[in-house]
This record gives C-alpha cells, sequence and structure tokens, in this order.
C-alpha cells in the first residue's frame, strides 16, 4: 500500500495506531468518504459473512453475537494498532496519540516509539455497553472534565478524571468510544478536517446506554440482541428457591428512557396476575369435602411429591405465605377471616378442616403436605359446582391486585 | 369476516382464550380453553361449536391426545379428560395449585402437566394415574414437547430439559439467555432445538445439542414492539407455534400482531395485519395450511379498557408462501 505522505489534512487512515480510520494501516486518502469505504472493506468487514460493518466495536459485537467468535484484533491492521474496541470511524475516534505520531511521522522523524501509545492488547478493557448516544455535556458533576467528554462505562463515578487526561498513552484504552479524549487543540484540528465532535454513526446507538436515545428497528428482521439492551436497569429475577410465591415478588423495570416494556412491573407471569381477580376463585365449599374425605391418598401422594428440600423451603416461607393466604382469605372471604390463627393454616401436613384454603389462588404452595388427593374414586359429577354457579357469583368491585399489597 | 382467508369462529368462548390447539390428523377440529373456565371442541370447516365442558374456573391449557380425546387443566388445579365421542369426561388427578400447561408426548403415549406448584406431573391416559411428579425447582410458566424431549420453562428465567422416557433426572438444566421473564417455549419439528420467548419482545432459538459447535448457532432477536411518538412499546411474546412441516414458526404478541419466521435462516418471512388486541395463542393446524388465531385482551394494565376488546378465534388460511424459507443465497 502506498503510503501517500500528504498534507497532515489529508485523512489517514491509522490503522497501525489505535485510529480506526487510518489508524490501522496508515493509508491516506483524498476524502473522507472513500477512507470510510476504505475502513469499512479493509477494516471492518467480517471474515466470515463478509458484512461491512462500522466500527471496531461493531465487528466484534457482531462476530460475537452472529458468529460467537471474539475478534480481538481490527482485520489487516498494523500490530500496534489492531485494538478492536476502539471505536473509529473515518478520522472520528482516532486517539490523540495517534494523531500526534502521525503527523510526526510525516515530519519526517519516524520514530519507533510506539511504546509510548496505547497499544495493550493485555488492558483490554470489557466491551462497551454504550456507546456513546448522548451529547457532549450531559455530564455533569464531572470537575475537571472537558465538555464533550463522557467518562467510559466502565469508570465509577468516584474516579477521578483529572489524572487520566495527563495518561495521554493511557487514554485509548479507557476512552469511551466516540467521544474524542484528546487535547482541546487537537479537537480543534480535527473539527478543521471535517469531523465535528458530534456523536459516530447511528448504528452505535441501539446498544446504547439506557439514557441513550435508543433506536432500534422494530419489528427488523432477527436484529441481534445487543449487549446492552434498550432497558434500563437488568430485571430482578426471582431469588432461587424463594420463587416470590408469597414473599414480595421481584419487579421489572419497565420503562426506559425510550421505551416502555408493556407489562405489570411485578414479575410474575400475567396468567397468575388475571388469576388473582375474585372472578377466578374456585368454589372452595365442595372441593374442601371431596378433599376431606380422601385425605389419605392425598398424604402418599404429596410423599411423592414433596421432596426435603422442598419442605424445607416450604417451612421458611410459612410464614410469609400464611400471610398471604390470610390476606387472600379476607378479601374473598370476609366471613371465614375469624377463622383458627393464621400460623395454623399452612401449619400440620394434613389438616383436613383448612384443606379449603389451597383452593384459593392465591400464592402456590409449594409442593404442598396439603396436596389435594386424586379424587380418582370420586364419580366425576360430584366434584366442583355447576359452572354456573361459579360465575354467577358476585365480584367484587375491587379487585384484588389492587388489595393484595396492603398487606404485604 | 375479514376475507377468504381469514374468518371469525362463532361462538366464541365469553372470556380470555388461554390456548388454541388443533388436532392431530386435521384441520376440521380446534380445541379451545378458556377463562371462562370452558374447554370447547370447534369445527372449524363448518364453522360451529361441536362440544364444550366445564372447569371449576379458568381453564389454562388443553391438548388433544388422539382424534377424539383432550385433556385441560387451569386454575382448578384439576386435570380433566374428555371423551368427545361419548361426551364423558373425567378427572384425572389434580396439582397442588393451578395446571398451567398441558402437553401430550406422543412418544411415550404420556400427558405432561406443568403447574404453579413447581411440579411437572406425567399421566398415563390408560390408566388415569399420575405416573410421576418432578419437582422444577419454580412455578411452571411454559413448555414444549420436542420427540421425547421436553423442555421447561419456569419463573426466574430458568429452563430444564428432560427425557420423557427417564425423567431420573434433568437432561439439562439452563438459564434463559434473555434477560426477561419466559413467556412461552415450543420445539423445532425437527427436535434440533427449540424457540423461547420472553415478555420483552424478543425471541430466543436454541439447540439442545450441547456440543459448542452447535451453541454457537444460537441467537435471539427482537421483536413484537411498536415506536410511537419516539417511545418504543416493547410487548410480550406470548405464542409461538411450529408450522409442522417447515420448522418456521409464527408468534404472537401482546401488540396484536402475528409474525412468522424462519428460524434457521433468521428471515422474517410475514407479517400479517394487527389484530384488535393481544394474541394469546396460535395453533398451525396439523400440515401447516391453516393457522388459528387466538385475540383476547392480557395485558393485565391497572386501567384495562372499558369495554373489554371481544375474545375472538380467527383462522387463517396461510400458503407456502407466507410459511415456507427463502432459499436466497448463502
Amino acid at each position: 500500500m502506498g503510503r501517500k505522505k500528504k498534507k497532515q489534512s489529508k485523512p489517514w487512515c491509522c490503522a497501525q495506531f489505535s485510529l480506526t480510520r487510518f489508524r490501522y494501516c496508515n493509508r491516506e486518502f483524498e476524502d473522507e468518504k472513500i477512507l470510510i469505504q476504505h475502513q469499512k472493506a479493509k477494516h471492518f468487514k467480517c471474515h466470515i459473512c463478509h458484512k461491512k460493518l462500522y466500527t471496531g466495536p461493531g465487528l466484534s459485537i457482531h462476530c460475537m453475537q452472529v458468529h460467537k467468535e471474539t475478534i480481538d484484533k481490527v482485520p489487516n491492521s498494523l500490530p500496534n494498532r489492531s485494538n478492536v474496541d476502539i471505536e473509529i470511524y473515518g478520522m472520528e475516534g482516532i486517539p490523540s496519540a495517534d494523531l500526534k505520531e502521525h503527523e510526526r511521522t510525516k515530519q519526517g522523524s519516524r520514530g519507533n516509539d510506539s511504546g509510548s501509545d496505547d497499544d495493550e492488547p493485555a488492558a483490554k478493557r470489557p466491551k462497551p455497553e454504550g456507546l456513546l448516544g448522548n451529547a457532549p455535556g450531559v455530564m455533569s458533576g464531572m470537575p475537571g472534565m472537558m465538555s464533550g467528554m463522557m467518562p467510559p462505562p466502565g469508570m465509577g463515578h468516584g474516579m477521578p478524571m483529572g489524572p487520566m487526561m495527563q495518561m495521554g498513552h493511557m487514554a485509548p484504552h479507557f476512552m469511551h468510544p466516540g467521544m474524542q479524549m484528546m487535547p482541546p487543540h487537537m479537537q480543534a484540528m480535527m473539527q478543521g478536517q471535517g469531523g465535528p465532535a458530534k456523536p459516530l454513526f447511528p448504528s452505535a446507538i441501539p446498544t446504547s446506554s439506557p439514557g441513550g436515545p435508543s433506536a432500534p428497528i422494530v419489528g427488523a428482521d432477527f436484529k441481534p440482541i445487543s449487549t446492552g439492551a434498550t432497558i434500563s436497569a437488568p430485571p430482578t429475577t426471582n431469588t432461587p428457591g424463594g420463587s416470590g410465591d408469597g414473599s414480595k415478588a421481584a419487579t421489572i423495570a419497565t420503562t426506559g428512557a425510550s421505551s416502555k416494556i408493556i407489562h405489570p412491573s411485578e414479575d410474575i407471569s400475567l396468567e397468575e396476575i388475571k388469576a388473582r381477580h375474585p372472578r377466578y376463585a374456585k368454589s372452595i365449599p365442595s372441593k374442601s369435602d371431596d378433599g376431606a374425605s380422601t385425605s389419605s391418598t392425598a398424604a402418599s401422594e404429596a410423599t411423592i411429591a414433596v421432596s426435603a428440600a422442598q419442605q424445607a423451603a416450604v417451612q421458611q416461607q410459612k410464614h410469609v405465605e400464611a400471610m398471604n393466604q390470610h390476606a387472600a382469605m379476607m378479601q374473598r372471604f370476609p366471613v371465614r377471616v375469624t377463622g383458627p390463627p393464621i400460623s395454623m393454616t399452612m401449619g400440620g401436613p394434613i389438616m383436613a378442616p383448612m384443606r379449603h384454603h389451597q383452593m384459593i389462588p392465591g400464592p402456590p404452595l409449594i409442593g404442598g403436605p396439603l396436596m389435594r388427593p386424586p379424587p380418582i374414586s370420586m364419580p366425576p359429577g360430584m366434584i366442583g359446582m355447576p359452572p354456573g354457579m361459579v360465575y354467577g357469583a358476585p365480584m367484587f368491585p375491587t379487585g384484588p391486585v389492587l388489595m393484595q399489597p396492603r398487606f404485604r | 369476516m375479514k376475507s377468504q382467508t381469514e374468518y371469525k369462529l362463532k361462538s366464541a368462548p365469553e372470556d380470555a382464550v388461554s390456548a388454541v390447539k388443533f388436532g392431530p390428523n386435521t384441520n376440521q377440529f380446534l380445541l379451545v380453553s378458556s377463562w371462562d373456565g370452558y374447554v370447547r371442541l370447534y369445527d372449524v370447516t363448518a364453522n360451529n361449536l361441536r362440544h364444550k365442558y366445564a372447569h371449576d374456573t379458568a381453564v389454562l391449557d388443553c391438548c388433544f391426545t388422539d382424534a377424539v380425546h383432550s385433556y385441560s387443566g387451569g386454575l382448578d388445579n384439576t386435570l380433566k379428560s374428555f371423551d368427545f365421542n361419548t361426551t364423558k369426561e373425567n378427572i384425572v388427578g389434580t396439582h397442588a395449585n393451578a395446571i398451567k400447561c398441558v402437553e401430550y408426548c406422543t412418544e411415550v403415549n404420556g400427558i405432561l402437566t406443568g403447574s404453579w406448584d413447581h411440579h411437572l406431573k406425567l399421566w398415563d391416559p390408560r390408566t388415569p394415574i399420575c405416573s410421576g411428579s418432578y419437582n422444577q425447582g419454580d412455578k411452571v410458566y411454559t413448555m414444549g414437547v420436542c420427540g421425547e424431549k421436553l423442555v421447561v420453562g419456569t419463573a426466574g428465567r430458568k429452563i430444564l430439559v428432560w427425557d420423557i422416557r427417564n425423567m431420573s433426572y434433568t437432561l439439562q438444566k439452563r438459564e434463559s439467555n434473555l434477560k426477561y421473564q419466559t413467556r412461552a417455549i415450543r420445539c423445532f419439528p425437527n427436535k434440533q432445538g427449540y424457540v423461547l420467548s420472553s415478555i420483552e419482545g424478543r425471541v430466543a432459538v436454541e439447540y439442545l445439542d450441547t456440543n459448542p459447535e452447535v451453541q454457537k448457532k444460537k441467537y435471539a432477536f427482537k421483536c413484537h414492539r411498536i415506536k410511537e411518538d419516539g417511545l418504543e412499546k416493547i410487548y410480550p411474546v406470548n405464542a409461538i407455534s411450529f408450522h409442522p412441516i417447515h420448522n418456521t414458526f409464527a408468534t404472537g404478541g401482546s401488540d396484536g400482531y402475528v409474525n412468522i419466521w424462519d428460524g434457521f435462516n433468521k428471515k422474517r418471512l410475514c407479517q400479517f395485519h394487527q389484530y384488535h388486541t393481544s394474541v394469546t395463542s396460535l395453533s398451525f393446524s396439523h400440515n401447516g395450511s391453516v393457522l388459528a388465531i387466538a385475540c383476547s385482551y392480557f395485558l393485565e394494565e391497572d386501567n384495562p379498557p372499558n369495554p373489554l376488546p371481544e375474545d375472538i378465534i380467527y383462522i387463517r388460511t396461510v400458503t407456502d408462501q407466507e410459511t415456507k424459507p427463502k432459499y436466497s443465497g448463502s
């Protein structure tokens, strides 16, 4: 490749240091457009499917997600400029160290001082979760920061930015891709070259942090999952074993800055939420009678079903569940509230009189020792009420969905 | 009646439809379970209701075991069977909590029920007793049967793979690759893998073979999202149904859309028009020429619309163009 050393204002591909545009191979181009074409074709092309991506991180994410392969070097790049984590597009995003180096090189002093740049494969930081997307200046409260600079995602807020700026050679590693971290004069130079400090190409946006304008394509065919979802917080999942039965259910962060999951915030299935409606309460009396009559069968089946671990879990949750059961009872069957003490409701393995509790749709009993017997011996007609009665039951105007939390 | 390709079933259920399932050998019969407490058998060719039988309360799932027998379970914790020839119903057994899924496995001739009581039970249709109960560690939300393999999705985003012939141990335990609650799982008819959907407008294609080479092929994608005024609404993907021949699948979301996907080539084959409310269940007929689309309000918002959208089951004739993979280059 003929390295035309032209004026410094010429776009150049810095593939050799940490500049991606030209950064990868030091070629120079007449025009930024051509440079971008060069980058896409030469440095950001997926070696597997030949898809042309826009940046190093883009390529690396593409390979990770689509082909499950890790790319640790920008293809066809100079050895010390192969960092895939630096986001360079055209002339934007080239680390300042590389720019300096380039200048130096042009002036004839082609030092082999590559040690002073950012070549640091070992220090690879985790993939950027949120690639920019925010206009400069969003970060307030970072004293001493240049405007137009943001802390890289990996950095905690507590980390002082000041020192970092001095460490020119380190900057690229920590640099938030897409953020020009360079001394002001360099920035000015860049702008002179037609690269205003604007957020980089739009394709970075889908992986943007929650605050950023996420613009996933709706209904787009098989858009790969981006590392940083468009949803704000990671979901809270149920704690193992707890399963949120009776205890406070985990919640889903349904609302992001620009997206909203159309789902109740409680992390249980829609069916469970719907099942709380009094309309779906079972016909308790007839059922509990059935249960009592065949309790021995129940016991035997229960023993099969219940594992030791579960029983432990039952013990643990007994109290909470009992409370919930109680709550459920109160709203559905106000008359019964004066019944036995709460602690009894979930107590012993077989408590025939209390059997009806498990008929109440509510927090599920874990592997219930109270499991209802299989009414095999029963003539089918005896079980349950005629369906008409179920629907004839009065509906409580205040849904349980509203009432439940009060008892928690 | 929208057009010739699609029509509404008459005598639709009076509450949300929880499941629609076509019969094993014919396009004619559709089994429908509903929150109104009934399981209905429709003749979709004649567009009439053939039979219905009742549970004590909402029915959450149903399945055919053969052309004339169905099984169903729901909030009454009870598994019922029904013989459409004799119109005789039977109580097969119970769970300690609501039965969320009912599936039939042809390979072992067994009925599988998954419940919010954390258990999976296996039932033998010849002797209606429970032939096994297996702890799944959490509430069972969905199940897919794949030959003799069973894929169970529970609360807490856990996925369990079982071999139905030997239920003494769990074949695989996985965590869902999707960040949000598992909504539905269905298996590829070619038994290679399964498709999993979450409440957050996303679908994952997974492979059962644990060989790393095979596992590399898994992926996930976004769908069932609507962007309005700069706000992207992300809907649960409630329903998945596989085309029995082409190994393509349809997904239905709370956004009211039905999409058909070619999972192996990562292509969307088509999208139907938007339905009036959430798509809660989908079923391709045995030969894949007809798709049943159940639409019921199922967002469970704090302030549901009033009146609630109608519960409607659409029967749609689909063509190969809509369901067959398009073999393009590469």
